[in-house]
């Protein structure tokens, strides 16, 4: 097993209680992505004030609801194509809620450097994600480049919990770059081979 | 492995890092998130003007201690 596996694995154990209590009292899960982003919104204003393991801490218990919310649905068979609708566009609120209560604390700073990195972080992960859900419109599927939402969190994380914002900042945006570049050309790859055409 | 292939390595592992098809927890993912975590905490704050950090860093460390 690699040990991002086994990372993995030790975390689902508890999750799995989590998920299982939830189903017992048959929450919603469109309530839970809610509960999920209300409290992202949270870890955003502590990011904002400074206080980062506060927000670390919020960062962890939010996405707690943001990944058993699909697993809960599943067990309730409530599974539907307005949930991961739903669950897309929330996702995209908490991760703006983070970079915004950053550039809030950097503008306050007096950090026009950084807070201009953080924008354009914010600007390349909306960009991830959107490039994908377009190739997906035209394209099967544009599972390429490696800065995905879930990454993306765990190093919000790691950067909270030991004071290292600003590398997981530089991290996060230079492979978001590179995340985007790759979704761009794959789907360019993929029609040109397809015989779609790719030219604009 | 020829010599032409030996050569090509670090091209091939360059584009193959920056063009990610790899899926998570595979070895090529565990590499990547330990290059990551290095960068993260090996760099000192100081060098990327971090404006929050505290404390030098594990190079920082090692470099006052050579000073």
């Amino acid at each position: 097993m690699t040990f991002t596996g086994a990372i993995g694995a030790t975390f689902l154990f508890p999750l799995r209680a989590i998920i299982a209590f939830c189903v017992a009292l048959r929450i919603h899960p469109n309530i839970l992505t809610l509960t999920g982003v209300i409290i992202s919104a949270g870890a955003g204003w502590a990011l904002a004030i400074g206080e980062f393991r506060t927000a670390g801490f919020v960062m962890l218990l939010a996405n707690i609801f943001d990944f058993i919310d699909g697993k809960v649905a599943d067990e309730l068979k409530l599974s539907s194509r307005f949930g991961g609708f739903w669950d897309s566009v929330m996702d995209r609120f908490s991760d703006l809620f983070l970079l915004i209560g950053l550039i809030y604390l950097y503008a306050s700073l007096g950090r026009a450097d950084y807070v201009l990195i953080t924008s354009l972080t914010l600007m390349f992960s909306v960009m991830t994600s959107y490039s994908r859900a377009r190739a997906e419109s035209i394209i099967p599927l544009c599972k390429v480049g490696f800065m995905e939402r879930p990454e993306r969190i765990v190093l919000f994380m790691i950067g909270a919990f030991t004071n290292r914002m600003a590398a997981v900042l530089w991290v996060i945006l230079v492979l978001s770059v590179v995340t985007v570049l790759d979704r761009i050309y794959y789907t360019w790859r993929e029609l040109r081979s397809d015989g779609h055409g790719a030219a604009a | 492995m020829s010599v032409k292939q030996i050569i090509a390595l670090p091209a091939v592992g360059i584009w193959h890092a920056l063009f990610w098809t790899f899926e998570r927890a595979t070895w090529q993912y565990d590499l990547m998130v330990i290059a990551i975590l290095a960068f993260v905490w090996v760099t000192p704050p100081e060098w990327l003007g971090d404006p929050m950090a505290s404390g030098p860093g594990l190079v920082g460390l090692i470099a006052r201690l050579i000073r």
